[in-house]
């Protein structure tokens, strides 16, 4: 808490494009927004809804096209390649639809804590020092016989703690998922190599109905029978199409054509109810009342032995409710990514489809675009003069700087412009010194003499440790080639909760006596940014004319919102 | 005319086959194909159908997969991490955790956990809204490892959702991404549908609420709530903890409020999920019907002691608190939280309020309200379902609770010291009594029996009603004015009926017994439907939406229900794919009724 970084964030304008919640029934509801002035209001760093729609410069990305930042909420995606993040290996995206979102490799991860797990040999776990090593080494040479195990060698777990061993090192996956849904149908063999153990015999005494897969097959195919039954003609029960196979469906086709409308064509056959899974198999399933095993289970396992919501949340099956019940997690496969403007279609980022290469082909991040804004200390903590701690106190006048440093090569003229408050129950006083200012062209073809001789040429501005300097109103505070500096003033407020004198008060205010939430004690000043700028025009318009002396005016703005500072609680 | 065809073929059908089960009655039908994509249907219309979404929405959690899964790919859950700006890491800082009082003071207790709250006045919908974007696409990217291209959506809603944050929910989904059309299906359907009956009682105990809702051939019949809900067993569970840790005895009023600084929400949470467990019936039901309750076995003499009884201390380690420190609490204990959040037997029940009445009880009154015919399909179909269902015993005591109230006082609605009086009186006993015995033909007298004549046939099912005969007969009819009392003339033979039970392959439905049955849960349900193509109870488009908005939904009074049903028959007839085209008007179906 004692040292604080000052802050920057962007919300990106696509907050207004999207047409917000619409009020349910009309205008005057007081369940969406209170203020009146909808268009107008201020924008709210405290509110909850900021948090969704805040972001750090270095996480957005800025279409050339349109002029404007997009965030990851205004952007299209497109997947590049699918991988496992654990081997890399690439994935194929129809595979995915088939086999699921998960590595069908040997790649899993810790129950217990999801740390990676890696394939030993059981016999050589005791022995060797460094089992994984050597099981890689020597699977050829000596090639340790026997059951496999995963293990985790963060926390050593292992998965012959659940009773899970396999016969081979490869394809783990594939046996892993025979073993579970043949523990969950059958419960008789148990693990692979078939040597029946003692193993918790917990799920053996209450019969469990067969796994959610295999119910859901069975409904399945009950309900398709049922519903190809009902109607025979139509055909419309199968999951795909229209089943144009069955004469049925070709009949109908026929007397669409012929003219004859179907109800008069045909004769009325008896409507059969289609009726309700009768048995197991068509996946009707008691309900399992009874649950004592479960509570004898909970009373031998205690709090400790039960699965924490975390592990629980990250099984990929739901239910799990014991630490014996936990299963190795194969790694959830990763994409990269294209990013498209949703607008105009151009790609904001490409990665590189190889999935080692960590590169981009194409990346606009808005760093590049946007000028960047940097916040500190007029006087900087610990000088002479300044201040000694970095809270900021009560009601006492502090100057920050705010450097906005342009990145394109064009001159862009900014205006600020930021509510008198802060908005929130602790209100600080804010004077931006200096709203409007121009920051010169980067460029990069200077040399750094042609720099240094800048600053030499104007000593006036050389303001590192003049500290009684007078701050001016309407003058920015110091500018060098592509950037400029401007002062804000901030009065914070008190921060201790106490009423609201009466005469302030409007009518039916009510007083916030809560206690202090979180961050509330940060200074944030929402500003709002308006950016000028000239460009050269698109090429599509300027194609016909001669070379870039076409030059177009942009604009964009949007909010930011600063982190100035902690209020110290005095 | 499927079932009158002789079955002597049906064995060669290659269906049968396929499918492998008892074989019912087929004609022999060409066998439905399932077409492989891109043989005849453009490919327009198969890039539309590939992957439908289907989102159940919960107020605690998010369930998003692709429709024909069993299972959803992700499990969204809002929490606290989860409303952190972008870029915002101080989560992994050290200490975090432990800072959790400031972050948590002057917001309600677990108040970033739910998604809405029940009164929506003052809420911040557009925050609904965030939060659902913010969690979806996450599951999207990261889970179902999809493009942003727009796809159908299937929503799964709980009932009498409130429409302003539906409103929210479906202006999210269409702005934000995209989706051309949302199917929207109601959960405690879909709870039926993936137990495989058409009519059940689903009791969905949720967080806000428990929900109960009769569900009558795939309708929502009536729905009752109660508070008695996951919330308040967390907070229980949070005044449980408090008075375990501040070892002060159990406060008289019990309505006291445990502050909120001592235990953190989720720790609370996280106790209440994992080792809170529910006592049995005090007196359980008798062993009437050994069929009707499969739960009530004698396995207790397998344990060493009743778990009610069993006060070996168990350890709980608390985090959150300061300093942490290690409960001891004996194991039967750790019921009390369940018992006072969902039956409260200390009372009367004339003591509670409409809103927070016991579930047993609640149970017991909404099987009551029902007409006569679904209460006898509904019984026989319970279903729990919801995340707090999941307490081990708390099922089975429900259940047992409720068999217990109908042994005792049948499903007459009329109760007190005056009926007992009356009943008592012999001076107004008829004078003949009616027959106790349900006849051999099938006929039966007693109101709750109504499906008896059916029960007799299914040699499956041999017991009667737990209220069968004495009581009910008794009082429901009008005190004897004639000789003969109308409820015990015998019944008329029903020729349909009779036609009906001729007929092959045709099975009586359980009905008049109590019974519980599984689902797999309504995003289950969902996923299943519309795979099979079922369709929706309301279809909301984007275009329609973004025009009209949630005012445009025609009111259910408004909807001409000839039209809907004559356009439903030419999308079935011309083959579906005009369907669509011709909806200028549309509905929110029944979650547009305030």
């Amino acid at each position: 808490m004692a040292s604080f970084t000052p802050y920057a964030y962007i919300q990106c304008p696509c907050v207004d494009s999207v047409p917000g919640s619409r009020s349910p029934d009309g205008a005057s509801t007081p369940t969406s927004h209170s203020s009146p002035e909808d268009d107008e209001r201020d924008f709210d760093p405290r509110s909850p809804r900021s948090n969704y729609s805040l972001y750090p410069i270095e996480y957005m990305l800025y279409c050339e096209d349109c002029h404007t930042v997009r965030c990851e909420r205004c952007v299209t995606e497109e997947v590049v390649t699918l991988y496992c993040p654990s081997c890399l290996f690439e994935v194929g995206n129809s595979s995915v639809k088939t086999e699921g979102n998960r590595c069908t490799r040997s790649c899993f991860q810790c129950p217990i804590c999801i740390g990676p797990l890696s394939v030993q040999s059981l016999e050589s776990t005791p022995a060797a020092p460094e089992p994984s090593l050597l099981s890689a080494d020597h699977a050829t040479a000596t090639g340790p016989a026997g059951p496999w195990i995963l293990c985790c060698s963060y926390c050593n777990w292992n998965s012959s703690e659940i009773g899970v061993k396999f016969d081979k090192p490869q394809g783990i996956f594939a046996q892993l998922s025979k073993l579970r849904s043949g523990y969950d149908n059958h419960h008789s063999r148990y693990t692979s190599s078939g040597d029946g153990d003692t193993y918790p015999t917990k799920r053996d005494a209450d019969g469990e109905p067969g796994s959610t897969k295999a119910r859901f097959a069975s409904l399945k195919s009950f309900y398709q029978t049922q519903m190809s039954n009902e109607n025979p003609n139509s055909g419309l029960g199968s999951t795909m199409d229209y089943g144009y196979g069955s004469p049925g469906a070709l009949s109908r086709i026929m007397s669409l054509y012929s003219g004859n409308t179907l109800s008069s064509a045909k004769p009325k056959s008896k409507p059969t109810i289609m009726r309700e899974a009768d048995t197991t198999k068509e996946g009707l399933f008691p309900a399992k009342l009874d649950d004592t095993s479960v509570m004898s289970g909970l009373r031998s396992a205690g709090y400790d032995g039960t699965a924490t919501r975390a592990q629980v949340n990250v099984q990929v099956e739901e239910g799990a409710r014991f630490a014996t019940d936990l299963w190795p997690i194969p790694y959830v496969l990763r994409t990269k990514r294209t990013k498209r403007c949703p607008s105009c279609r151009h790609i904001l980022s490409k990665p590189e489809a190889k999935v080692s290469n960590t590169r981009w082909r194409m990346r606009l991040i808005a760093g590049n675009y946007i000028p960047s804004i940097t916040i500190k200390p007029l006087i900087p903590v610990g000088a002479p003069g300044g201040p000694t701690t970095h809270l900021l106190t009560p009601v006492k006048p502090v100057q920050y700087l705010l450097t906005f440093k342009n990145p394109i090569f064009e001159t862009i003229k900014v205006t600020l412009a930021t509510p008198a408050v802060t908005p929130g129950r602790f209100a600080s006083k804010v004077t931006l010194l200096c709203p409007q200012f121009q920051i010169g062209a980067n460029s990069d073809d200077y040399n750094l003499d042609e720099v240094l001789k800048d600053r030499d040429k104007d000593p006036q501005r050389k303001r590192s440790d003049t500290t009684g300097q007078q701050v001016e109103a309407g003058k920015e505070w110091d500018s060098g080639r592509n950037w400029v500096s401007v002062v804000v003033e901030v009065v914070p407020s008190s921060i201790q909760i106490e009423p609201k004198p009466t005469i302030l008060k409007k009518l039916g205010e009510v007083d916030d006596l809560g206690p202090l939430r979180e961050d509330e004690d940060i200074v944030e000043i929402p500003i709002f940014v308006h950016l000028e700028w000239e460009a050269s025009a698109d090429q599509v318009t300027g194609k016909d004319r001669e070379d870039k002396e076409t030059k177009e005016k942009k604009e964009l703005a949007y909010w930011c919102a600063l982190g100035i500072g902690r209020i110290s609680p005095e | 005319m499927s079932t009158n065809t002789g079955p002597a073929l049906a064995h060669r059908t290659v269906s049968s086959i396929r499918a492998a089960r008892e074989v019912s009655p087929n004609s022999p039908h060409t066998p439905i194909r399932s077409l492989s994509s891109g043989q005849i249907s453009s490919p327009s219309s198969l890039r539309a159908d590939d992957d439908v979404l289907v989102i159940e929405l919960g107020c605690r959690r998010l369930r998003v997969g692709f429709a024909g899964d069993p299972v959803p790919k992700r499990i969204v859950s809002f929490e606290g991490k989860q409303a952190r700006r972008a870029g915002d890491f101080r989560a992994w800082e050290a200490g975090y955790e432990d800072d959790w009082r400031k972050r948590a003071s002057g917001q309600a207790w677990g108040w970033e956990q739910q998604l809405w709250q029940l009164d929506v006045r003052g809420q911040d919908l557009g925050l609904v809204g965030d939060k659902i974007e913010r969690g979806l696409r996450e599951a999207l990217v990261k889970y179902l490892l999809i493009d942003s291209k727009p796809r159908k959506m299937v929503l799964v809603l709980p009932p009498a959702i409130q429409i302003p944050i539906l409103s929210s929910v479906l202006d999210t989904l269409f702005n934000r991404f995209g989706t051309p059309t949302i199917s929207l299906v109601s959960s405690p359907v879909m709870t039926a549908f993936a137990a495989g009956v058409r009519s059940a009682l689903v009791v969905d105990i949720g967080w806000h609420e428990t929900v109960i809702t009769a569900v009558c051939e795939y309708r929502e019949v009536h729905t009752w709530r109660t508070i008695r809900a996951g919330k308040l067993l967390i907070e229980k569970t949070k005044n449980f903890l408090v008075e375990a840790i501040e070892g002060r005895p159990t406060p008289e009023g019990e309505d006291e409020q445990a502050p909120d600084d001592v235990v953190r929400f989720e720790e609370c949470e996280e106790v209440a999920t994992r080792i809170l467990w529910c006592k049995k019936a005090h007196n359980p039901p008798s062993q009437e019907f050994p069929e009707g309750l499969p739960t009530l076995h004698e396995q207790d003499e397998s344990e060493p002691v009743d778990p009610a009884e069993d006060t070996t201390p168990t350890r709980i380690h608390l985090t959150s608190c300061n300093p942490p420190r290690t409960l001891l609490i004996p194991f039967s204990r750790l019921s009390e939280p369940c018992e006072t959040t969902f039956f409260e037997t200390r009372y009367s029940p004339a003591c509670f309020d409409d809103h927070e009445f016991p579930l047993h009880l609640l149970v017991y009154r909404s099987l009551l309200q029902l007409p006569l015919d679904v209460r006898a399909m509904c019984m026989s179909r319970v279903i729990f379902t919801g995340g707090c269902s999941a307490i081990p015993g708390l099922k089975g005591r429900i259940f047992d609770e409720v068999s217990l109230l109908a042994q005792e006082r049948g499903w007459d609605p009329i109760r007190g010291k005056g009926v007992e009086a009356y009943k008592k009186n012999p001076k107004l006993q008829r004078t003949n009594t009616p027959p106790k015995q349900v006849n051999t033909d099938g006929s039966s007298t007693s109101i709750p029996v109504v499906a008896q004549q059916q029960q007799q046939q299914t040699p499956t099912i041999t017991e009667t009603t737990p209220a069968g005969g004495t009581t009910i007969s008794d009082t429901s009819s009008p005190p004897p004015t004639a000789v003969i009392n109308p409820a015990d003339v015998p019944r008329q033979p029903d020729q349909v009926e009779d036609h009906i039970r001729q007929e092959k392959g045709y099975k009586p439905p359980i009905r008049g017994i109590l019974r519980a049955i599984d689902s797999m849960g309504p995003w289950c349900g969902a996923s299943l439907a519309s795979q099979l193509k079922i369709p929706a109870l309301a279809v909301v488009e984007k275009d329609l939406w973004a025009q009209q908005g949630v005012n445009g939904a025609s009111k259910p009074s408004e909807i001409d229900v000839q039209a809907i049903q004559k356009s439903q028959r030419q999308s079935m007839g011309a083959g579906g794919l005009m369907r669509g085209s011709q909806m200028s008007s549309w509905t929110l179906g029944v979650w547009s009724t305030v």
